[in-house]
């Protein structure tokens, strides 16, 4: 029956058009350090690489399963400190093994977490992610022996990056390390987006359009919500890892409520719901707190102002202006 | 005979208030029964707590056998107990398809299929579009359902929840500010319906509710106050006293 | 034997005071929940401001006790513009951006304050006549503590004869049951909201004026409470005023006694304990609460 066609479902693949430019940025991004070479450049896109990966992984808990957290940095943060112990006290030159080892660990902790957490919903749920947000950067922060406190991870090596033999680099090397963040940050895109649109994704959506209904129509909430979580927090995880090996370092402030409500802010700036906003959004993001990082000192005032604006005139982010703009045209 | 489902002495309190009152009721595998009262009867609690919205305070449901009192949600819709809502709750940024697709879902599994497609699940796919297609929505299909009259909402309620399989359905009020010609199609639907699963009405329109009901519950504060066929009902004195109160 | 007895004692009080802080806060939050459905966590925030404003004001020269009085008034003006320009646009919006919302005004306030007043701790002078202190039971305890102490009962009182026997009080506690009836009698829900905030701005002006001289008034208090009063609130149970005492009582001891023994961890305790009930027991303590 051709009514199969009339139905704007998501589909998992990509529309041609969409492929297209999917692989165009790709191909630019991946073209891009040997064309700029400056090293700045270079860090810059790293980063937003990173966080928008981070971004996207609260994406899927907010805009796919509705729920809220705080303080989402906080996984990026667990990984990152895993990574870096792993390599400074166990073996600095296995880099896919501490990464496993990070993302491992990372999870291995956001499963009780999140079995606490998905007991509720909404509220009580985000009110849970700050106090356990806030609990992670206290244990972080006051633990000088193992994580050097304030003074964050130091002395961490610069394992290199081989892929079945091959090296490319190590992770000091900004090219490197850029390609490997291109590679990974491209991959859990790719199969984030195949997740979301799966029938698991669907009982997702279900969940956070009505979670009662869902629980009515034989969705298991609990569980579902569950999987949901540690996939966001595997993801973060992935991030941290990749963020750790990026900076070399790593201290309790990425791990502060303030980074929490960054991330949140990506989030919004690029648009929930979408998987690729939280990227744009990321990327707009980690530009603005480069341009005017000078005036770090008030930086809070504008975090909140921002926040307040997007919330009051743009909650569907940069993406949803898209979409706006075309029903302003269409009168 | 084993009873389909019956509770045993159900009651359910409120701080000091006895919103249900020892309630034995057995429903039949098949056909229609209808549950009404005046306002504040305790109808609605009462089938809140057989398909597990609020906890009993004491007393049992049991169903094709087994104790099903305390049993979540999600596994009461698995054994076949669904259910719409006195105030439409679907969901309301997905697709009508989508809303009626993931309760087909949830109910023949699938759901853990984290790389396979949606489409892939064929069985789903068609058994949606034939419940669409009974209940007339197959045009609305690709409208998010919060774009729906409330008229069809109210009947997409009825579709997500038939998409769940029921053995036996129970209707809150489903005509609830529907138009004539909606309440004709609905009661055509459930009398349909009623012939093969067991549905459990709760209602305020009487001419329907006498019209199509195979049998008729009357609850009063929380307890019976009569039960049988619709004809008996009718002329039932306490029925009478209890939506008009006592005269003379 | 005395040591001990006297060190139980500074303990017991300085939990009662503490206790009665949060209690305040806690109450102001759970107004506004109750009647706006507005979860407010920039209410630490205001709290925080409330006592610097305290600050302020006996740094220009008024009497401390004036301060408690006018300091209350200034974070009700706050407030006020706040509702009037941004919460309540968002009435009519999902939690979760309500939520996203007052966590950035959060951040704002936050940093509004350090732009004012600086990053450095700041301390109210105490009038001379409370900075005595008085033998109580083998300790020494200070008097301006045992003054908050009263000053917490007289708000505590002023509130329940409020809500109870004036007009204004009886529509709020029923606009926080029944809000449709309310609005049906004919008084204008916006005002009622408003109202509701500004209440919950003058308690959290006036613990925040009153815990000034308690703590030390940095940037980082409105965090601290923030985190603290939701604990009170979650064990407590959210919209039970019992649980609400209780709870404050409890935090308040358990926080006294955790820098009593292990600085450190004290605030991983406290997060532990919100987690654990807001999990398990969502009703709080006393099954009264409105978490689901």
């Amino acid at each position: 029956m051709d009514k199969h066609l009339t139905i704007p479902d998501k589909q998992p693949g990509f529309s041609l058009p969409t492929f297209v430019v999917i692989m165009i940025i790709i191909a630019g991004l991946a073209v891009f350090p040997f064309v700029i070479t400056n090293r700045f450049y270079i860090s810059l896109i790293n980063e937003m690489l990173i966080y928008g990966l981070l971004a996207m992984s609260l994406d899927v808990l907010l805009g796919f399963t509705g729920l809220l957290s705080f303080m989402h940095n906080a996984y990026l943060g667990i990984s990152a400190y895993a990574v870096g112990l792993f390599l400074i006290h166990v073996s600095p030159a296995s880099l896919w093994l501490a990464c496993l080892t990070g993302v491992f660990f990372t999870a291995l902790v956001a499963l009780p977490v999140g079995w606490v957490q998905v007991r509720t919903g909404g509220l009580a749920f985000a009110l849970l992610t700050l106090a356990f947000g806030m609990m992670f950067h206290t244990i972080v922060w006051k633990w000088y022996g193992l994580t050097g406190g304030d003074d964050g991870l130091m002395g961490m090596p610069n394992p290199a990056i081989s892929i079945f033999g091959w090296e490319i680099g190590h992770s000091g090397d900004p090219t490197a390390m850029y390609l490997l963040t291109l590679v990974v940050v491209t991959i859990c895109y790719i199969l984030t987006r195949r997740i979301i649109r799966s029938p698991f994704g669907a009982v997702l959506e279900a969940i956070r359009e009505n979670e009662e209904r869902a629980a009515f129509v034989g969705i298991n909430v609990r569980m579902y919500k569950l999987l949901g979580w540690m996939l966001a927090c595997t993801l973060a995880g992935v991030a941290g890892a990749l963020f750790i090996l990026y900076k070399g370092y790593i201290g309790p402030t990425t791990m502060s409520a303030f980074a929490g409500a960054g991330v949140l802010m990506m989030v919004l700036l690029g648009g929930m719901g979408t998987l690729w906003g939280p990227l744009v959004g990321a990327a707009i993001f980690i530009y603005i707190q480069d341009y005017i990082s000078t005036m770090s000192e008030h930086w809070e005032i504008y975090l909140g102002i921002v926040v307040v604006f997007l919330v009051l005139f743009m909650p569907t982010g940069f993406v949803g202006l898209g979409g706006y703009l075309k029903r302003l045209k269409r009168g | 005979m084993e009873a389909f489902l019956c509770t045993e002495d159900l009651c359910c309190q409120f701080g000091g208030v006895t919103a249900t009152d020892c309630v034995c009721i057995n429903f039949e595998e098949s056909g229609l029964r209808s549950i009404i009262g005046p306002n504040g009867a305790g109808k609605t609690t009462f089938i809140n707590i057989v398909t597990g919205r609020i906890p009993a305070s004491s007393g049992r449901v049991i169903f094709q056998g087994k104790d099903i009192t305390s049993k979540p949600t999600h596994e009461l819709v698995k054994m076949g107990i669904c259910r719409t809502f006195q105030i439409t709750s679907v969901f309301r940024n997905l697709s009508v398809f989508e809303n009626v697709r993931i309760a087909g879902q949830a109910r023949r599994g699938g759901s853990l299929k984290v790389f396979s497609l949606k489409k892939n699940l064929r069985e789903v796919t068609k058994q949606t579009w034939a419940i669409l297609e009974r209940l007339g929505l197959q045009d609305l299909a690709g409208e998010p359902a919060k774009n729906l009259a409330y008229g069809d909402q109210r009947v997409l309620e009825v579709a997500i929840a038939m998409a769940g399989g029921p053995s036996i359905l129970f209707l809150d009020e489903p005509t609830a500010g529907m138009s004539p010609a909606e309440t004709r199609r609905i009661s055509e639907l459930i009398q349909g319906l009623s012939e093969e699963i067991s549905i459990v009405l709760i209602e305020h329109d009487m001419d329907l509710v006498m019209s199509i009901s195979d049998a008729i519950t009357v609850l009063h504060y929380g307890s019976i106050i009569a039960e049988g066929q619709p004809e008996e009902i009718r002329n039932n004195e306490l029925v009478r006293e209890a939506y008009l109160g006592k005269e003379g | 034997m005395g040591g001990s007895l006297s060190t139980a004692v500074d303990i017991i009080l300085n939990s009662l005071v503490l206790g009665g802080v949060f209690l305040i806060v806690a109450i102001g939050l759970n107004i506004i929940y109750g009647l706006s459905r507005v979860m407010n966590l920039a209410h630490g925030s205001l709290y925080a401001v409330g006592a610097y404003a305290g600050y302020s004001i006996v740094a220009i020269g008024f009497n401390y006790f004036a301060a408690i009085l006018l300091a209350p008034v200034y974070v009700a003006a706050v407030g006020l513009v706040l509702e009037r320009t941004i919460i309540a646009p968002m009435r009519k919006r999902s939690m979760i951006y309500t939520l996203i919302l007052t966590y950035g005004l959060m951040f704002f306030l936050d940093g509004m304050i350090k732009y004012i007043w600086g990053n450095e701790p700041r301390f109210i002078e105490l009038p001379a006549m409370i900075q005595a202190t008085v033998p109580i039971l083998g300790t020494q305890y200070p008097v301006f503590r045992l003054v908050m102490l009263l000053i917490t009962a007289a708000v505590m009182t002023g509130l329940m004869l409020f809500l109870n026997k004036t007009k204004i009080g009886i529509i709020l506690r029923a606009s926080s049951t029944i809000p449709e009836m309310v609005s049906c009698l004919g008084v204008n829900m916006k005002y009622v909201h408003m109202g509701a905030f500004v209440l919950g701005c003058v308690l959290a002006g006036i613990a925040g004026t009153i815990a000034g001289p308690l703590t030390t008034i940095d940037p980082l208090m409105g965090h601290e409470m923030l985190i603290s009063s939701f604990v009170v609130i979650v064990i407590g149970g959210l919209g039970s005023l019992r649980g609400a005492v209780i709870a404050a009582l409890l935090v308040g001891a358990v926080q006294t006694l955790a820098e009593f023994f292990i600085t450190d961890l004290a605030m991983v305790i406290v997060y532990m304990l919100m987690a654990l009930i807001l999990a398990f027991m969502p009703r709080g303590l006393l099954g009264e609460g409105k978490f689901e």
